[in-house]
C-alpha cells in the first residue's frame, strides 16, 4: 500500500527539515519521507546537504575511488541500470569509460593534491549516469549523482567529452559537503566559480600543465564543428568562449563593472561566476608553476575551512582567500598577489578595514572545524 | 492557444526562448491537453533546482508556471519539448 506522507505540504520545507533532525525516530522518519518526496522532490538537496552530509559509519576513507557508472538509456529515471563498478574492464561504450575514467581522474587530484577522501572526504561512492534523455544538451548534479547527457550533436557534442566538466559536476558535490554555497546570486555564481576552477584544476593536473600551459577553457571540445566558439566559458578572458548565430555572444563579464543583474540562471550564477573564475586565472599564473599548488590550496583551504557562509558576496570571499594565502603561506608573495588578482576584477580586499572574517592560520590538520 | 517556454541555466548557461501558437496545428488537442496539466500542477513560485539543471517558466495565455530538472513530469517535459523544438 502506498504510505499517505504525515506531512502534506503546506508544511514549510525548512520545519520539515527540523522535524527530520529531531531524535524521535516516529516524528523524524515521516517527516523525512516527505521531504524526500515533497514537491516534486525539490528539496532532496537541501536533505542530503543537512542529513546526508554525516560521514559513513565504520567507514575508513580508502585511498580509492568506488565508481559507478549507470546508462539511463535515452530516458529520464535515475540512476538508470549500473553497467560499470570499480575495477570492471571498459566497456565497448566509450561514455561510460569517459565518465569512469574522468571521475577517476577527479578523485586523483582532490585526494594527491588536498588530501581529500572523494566528495564528502570519508570515501563517498561516485556514481555517474550517462545517455540521459535524448538528444539532451546538458550536465548537472542532482545533490546525489552527476548526470550527462550525449548532447544533440547539432550545438552540443557528448557532456562527458571534456575532463573539466566531469569534475565541474563532481565538485559541486565537494561544495556542497563543505561550504554548501547557496546557488542563488553572488554566492550561486561563487559556487559555479568554484566547479570551473577544480574542473580546469582536474584538467591541468592531468594533462601535466603549469598554469602557463593551461587553455583556462571549460567545455573545450564539448561545441558541435558548426558552432563559432572555442568552448563555453574562458577563465583567461570571460566573454570569449564563442559567439555564435545560434548560442549568441558568450555573455560572461570578467570585472565587477559589468556585473549582470538577472533572475533568470538563478540570479546569472553561469554568467557572473566570470568574475571570480578570472581572479583564480590572475593569482594562478601570477604564481605560476601548477595551479593547484598554491593558488589551489588557497581556494580549498576558504572551500572546506568552514568559515564562509553559505550565502558568501564575492567580497566576502575575496576576503576569505586572502586570509587563507596569509595562513598558509604567511604574508609574502601569496598573500600580495592574491590581494591584486581580485583588485584587477573590481573587488577590494580592504586590508585594516571593516571587521573582515579571519581564518585562524592553518597548518596542516589544523583547520577551523566543518560547519553543521 | 499561446504557449511559450523560456529555459535558463544549465552547465552552459545559455538561455532558450520559443513560442508557439496552437491554432491551425494539427497537434493542437494535444498541445491544449498538456498545457492545462501543467497549469494544473502549478507548485507555486519557481523550485530550487539543482546545480547546473535547466529552469523552465511555461507561459500559457499569460498564466506563467516554473519548473526545473531533474523533476518534470512527463507532460512538463513532452511540453517543453515540442515548443522548444517547434516554436520560433
Amino acid at each position: 500500500m502506498e504510505q499517505t506522507p504525515v506531512f502534506c505540504t503546506i508544511v514549510p520545507p525548512h520545519v520539515l527539515d527540523k522535524v527530520a533532525r529531531n531524535e524521535d525516530r516516529a516524528l523524524a522518519e515521516p517527516a523525512r519521507r516527505t521531504l524526500e518526496r515533497d514537491a516534486a522532490e525539490r528539496t532532496r538537496r537541501r536533505l542530503t546537504t543537512v542529513i546526508g552530509a554525516l560521514p559513513v559509519p565504520g567507514a575508513e576513507p580508502s585511498d580509492r575511488p568506488r565508481r559507478t557508472i549507470s546508462d539511463a538509456e535515452h530516458r529520464t529515471d535515475l540512476p538508470g541500470r549500473a553497467v560499470r563498478g570499480e575495477g570492471d574492464p571498459a566497456l565497448a561504450d566509450a561514455t561510460v569509460n569517459r565518465a569512469y575514467d574522468g571521475l577517476g581522474a577527479t578523485f586523483e587530484l582532490y585526494l594527491t593534491a588536498y588530501g581529500r577522501h572523494s566528495i564528502d572526504d570519508s570515501g563517498l561512492p561516485l556514481d555517474a549516469t550517462v545517455h540521459y534523455d535524448r538528444d539532451y544538451n546538458n550536465a548537472f548534479w542532482n545533490g546525489e549523482q552527476m548526470v550527462f547527457g550525449d548532447g544533440d550533436g547539432e550545438i552540443f557534442l557528448d557532456f562527458t567529452l571534456p575532463l573539466d566538466v566531469i569534475g565541474h559536476e563532481l565538485t559541486h558535490g565537494v561544495t556542497q559537503y563543505t561550504a554548501n554555497l547557496d546557488y542563488f546570486g553572488q554566492s550561486g555564481a561563487l559556487n559555479e566559480s568554484m566547479s570551473d576552477v577544480f574542473g580546469s584544476l582536474i584538467k591541468q593536473y592531468a594533462l601535466g600543465q603549469t598554469a602557463d600551459e593551461a587553455d583556462w577553457l571549460i567545455g573545450a571540445g564539448l561545441l558541435a564543428p558548426r558552432v563559432t566558439g572555442v568552448a563555453l566559458r574562458s577563465m583567461k578572458a570571460p566573454g570569449t568562449a564563442y559567439d555564435d548565430d545560434v548560442l549568441g555572444k558568450d555573455p560572461q563579464p570578467g570585472h565587477m563593472d559589468a556585473y549582470v543583474r538577472t533572475s533568470r540562471d538563478n540570479g546569472g550564477v553561469h554568467i557572473n561566476s566570470g568574475i571570480p573564475n578570472r581572479a583564480f586565472h590572475l593569482l594562478a599564473t601570477a604564481l605560476g608553476g601548477n595551479a593547484w599548488e598554491r593558488a589551489g590550496l588557497v581556494w580549498y583551504d576558504v572551500l572546506t575551512g568552514g568559515a564562509l557562509p553559505p550565502r558568501a558576496t564575492f567580497a566576502e570571499f575575496a576576503q576569505a582567500t586572502v586570509a587563507a594565502a596569509a595562513g598558509r603561506f604567511g604574508e609574502g608573495e601569496e598573500h600580495a598577489a592574491v590581494v591584486k588578482a581580485w583588485s584587477e576584477v573590481g573587488i577590494a580586499t580592504a586590508l585594516g578595514g571593516t571587521d573582515v572574517p579571519r581564518q585562524s592560520p592553518a597548518p596542516e590538520g589544523a583547520r577551523p572545524p566543518a560547519q553543521g | 492557444m499561446r504557449i511559450q517556454v523560456i529555459r535558463s541555466g544549465g552547465f552552459a548557461g545559455i538561455e532558450r526562448r520559443a513560442v508557439l501558437d496552437t491554432a491551425g496545428r494539427p497537434d493542437a488537442f494535444r498541445l491544449h491537453t498538456l498545457a492545462r496539466d501543467v497549469l494544473a500542477g502549478d507548485q507555486g513560485g519557481p523550485p530550487q533546482g539543482v546545480p547546473d539543471g535547466f529552469r523552465y517558466e511555461i507561459a500559457v495565455d499569460g498564466r506563467t508556471v516554473h519548473c526545473a530538472d531533474p523533476w518534470l513530469t512527463e507532460e512538463q517535459r513532452e511540453l517543453v519539448q515540442l515548443v522548444l523544438k517547434e516554436g520560433a
